[in-house]
C-alpha cells in the first residue's frame, strides 16, 4: 500500500502506521529524535547575547590598523551587496548598532600588555536616563602574571538588590574543596568589599552592594579556607571601569 | 546577527557538547570567529552550513581542551561530565539539529509547545490537554497542524500535500 503524507505527518506525530518504507521509517525516527533533544528546546541564557557583543566588540579593537574594525567591516560589505539579502554580511552593521560607539555613554580605553599585568578595560555604559533600562557597565577582565592566559568579560548591572556582576572567564582551572576562587570590589583607596567566592570561573554571578561607580575595580585572587576572610593577594584576574 | 542566529549556533554547540557552560563558550567563539572571517566571506553562502561549520571546529577545540583536563580518577567523575562525552556528531548531524531547531522556531507558539510537551517532556494528548486546559482534541489539531507544518518545512512530505 502507498504510503499518504497523512501517513507520514501520524508517524511522526507518534502514531503506530505500518505503511512507510524502512527509510522514510528512519528518517522520520531521526526527526522525533531531534524533536526529543534538549538541544531542540533549551534557550541560551539572556546575558550571552551581551557577551558575544563585547567579545566581538574586543575583537575588533584589537584588529591592527582600523580604528572602528566593526563599522569597516559593515560599511564595505554594504557597498558591496547587490539586492537586499538578510543574509549578506551587512548583518555586521547591525552589530554596530548594538554598540554605543559615540557620544558620552561609551567609554573605550585599551592598554595592551607589555608586562605579564594587563588591565584592559572595555566599558559600554548603558544609561537609564529615561528609566526604561537598568544602569549596567560591562567590562573586559584579564590575567595577571599569575594566570597569563586568563581572560573574560563581566557584566554590572544595577538592581534593587545591589549590583548585580556576570563574570564569563576563561583559562582559570577550577578550583575544589579548600580551595576556591574569590572577587572583590576594589577602591581608588584600596579597600577591598568581597562580592562572592566560586569553583569555576567560566560562568559566574557575584553580588556587591556598594557601587561599581566608586568601587570600580574587579579583581579575582585564589583562596584558602583556612579562616583568614583577607584577600591572598594572588591575583588570577582583573577589569577596571574606567 | 545574534538575535538571528544566536539561538540556532547555541542549539548546535548544546548538541555538539552536551553541556550548557561549553556551548555559551563555543556559541561567543564562533560569533567572534565568523566575524573575523565575514570580510572573505562569499555573500552568495548560505550562512547556516557556514555557521554549522564554525561552531563545529570550535566545538570539537573544546571538547579536546576538555578531554585533556586531568582530574579524578574515572569512578568519581560524574556521569555527564564534559571529559567523558563522545566526540562531537557530524557536520550533517549538527546541521540537522539546526534545520530542526529553525523549523521549531517558526512554529506557532500554541502548536510548538504541544510539540514540545509530546516530544520532549513525553506526555499524552490527555496529559498535554490537561496541561494546558483544553480539550484533547484541540491538542491532537495542534499537533496534526504542527507535524504537517514540520514535515513540511523539513522535506519528509512527497508530492501535493493535502
Amino acid at each position: 500500500m502507498t504510503p499518504s503524507n497523512e501517513d507520514r505527518i501520524a508517524y511522526l506525530a507518534g502514531e503506530d502506521v505500518t505503511s512507510l518504507p524502512t527509510d522514510e521509517v528512519a528518517a522520520l525516527d531521526a526527526l522525533r529524535a531531534e524533536l526529543g533533544a534538549a538541544a531542540t528546546w533549551e534557550e541560551p541564557p539572556g546575558e550571552l547575547e551581551d557577551q558575544v557583543v563585547m567579545a566581538v566588540s574586543r575583537a575588533a579593537a584589537e584588529e591592527p590598523g582600523v580604528e572602528d574594525g566593526v563599522a569597516e567591516r559593515g560599511t564595505a560589505a554594504s557597498q558591496e551587496r547587490g539586492p537586499q539579502r538578510a543574509s549578506s554580511p551587512s548583518w555586521w552593521s547591525r552589530l554596530r548598532a548594538r554598540i554605543p560607539l559615540r557620544g558620552p555613554a561609551l567609554a573605550l580605553s585599551l592598554s595592551l600588555p607589555v608586562a605579564a599585568v594587563a588591565a584592559v578595560v572595555l566599558v559600554l555604559a548603558t544609561n537609564s536616563g529615561n528609566g526604561t533600562a537598568p544602569l549596567q557597565f560591562a567590562m573586559v577582565v584579564q590575567g595577571t602574571p599569575l594566570a597569563p592566559g586568563a581572560h573574560g568579560s563581566a557584566t554590572l548591572t544595577k538592581t534593587t538588590s545591589g549590583w548585580r556582576i556576570q563574570l564569563s572567564a576563561r583559562g582559570l582551572p577550577r578550583r575544589e574543596g579548600k580551595d576556591f576562587y574569590q572577587a572583590w570590589l576594589k577602591n581608588a583607596a584600596g579597600i577591598l568589599v568581597p562580592v562572592g567566592t566560586f569553583n569555576d570561573a567560566r560562568r559566574v554571578t557575584l553580588w556587591s552592594g556598594v557601587p561599581v561607580t566608586k568601587f570600580r575595580t574587579l579583581t579575582v585572587t585564589q583562596q584558602v579556607a583556612n579562616g583568614d576572610p583577607k584577600s591572598s593577594g594572588r591575583k588570577v584576574l582583573i577589569g577596571t571601569i574606567r | 546577527m545574534y538575535r538571528e542566529y544566536g539561538r540556532l549556533v547555541f542549539a548546535v554547540a548544546l548538541r555538539a557538547l552536551g553541556d550548557r557552560g561549553l556551548a555559551e563558550e563555543v556559541t561567543q567563539q564562533c560569533f567572534v570567529k565568523a566575524w573575523r572571517a565575514s570580510a572573505a566571506l562569499d555573500e552568495n553562502r548560505e550562512l547556516g552550513p557556514w555557521l554549522v561549520a564554525i561552531t563545529r571546529r570550535t566545538a570539537i577545540d573544546v571538547y579536546r581542551r576538555e578531554s585533556l583536563r586531568t582530574g579524578a580518577p574515572l569512578e568519581a567523575v560524574a556521569p555527564d561530565d564534559p571529559a567523558l562525552m563522545t566526540s562531537p556528531p557530524s557536520a550533517e548531524a549538527l546541521y540537522e539539529t539546526w534545520e530542526v531547531r529553525q523549523a521549531v522556531g517558526e512554529l506557532p507558539d500554541d502548536e510548538r509547545e504541544v510539540v514540545r510537551l509530546q516530544h520532549f517532556a513525553g506526555m499524552t494528548h490527555g496529559q498535554i490537554a490537561d496541561q494546558l486546559g483544553v480539550a484533547v482534541g484541540t491538542v491532537k489539531s495542534r499537533s496534526f497542524r504542527a507535524h504537517k507544518r514540520l514535515a513540511t518545512a523539513l522535506g519528509h512530505l512527497k508530492g501535493e500535500t493535502g
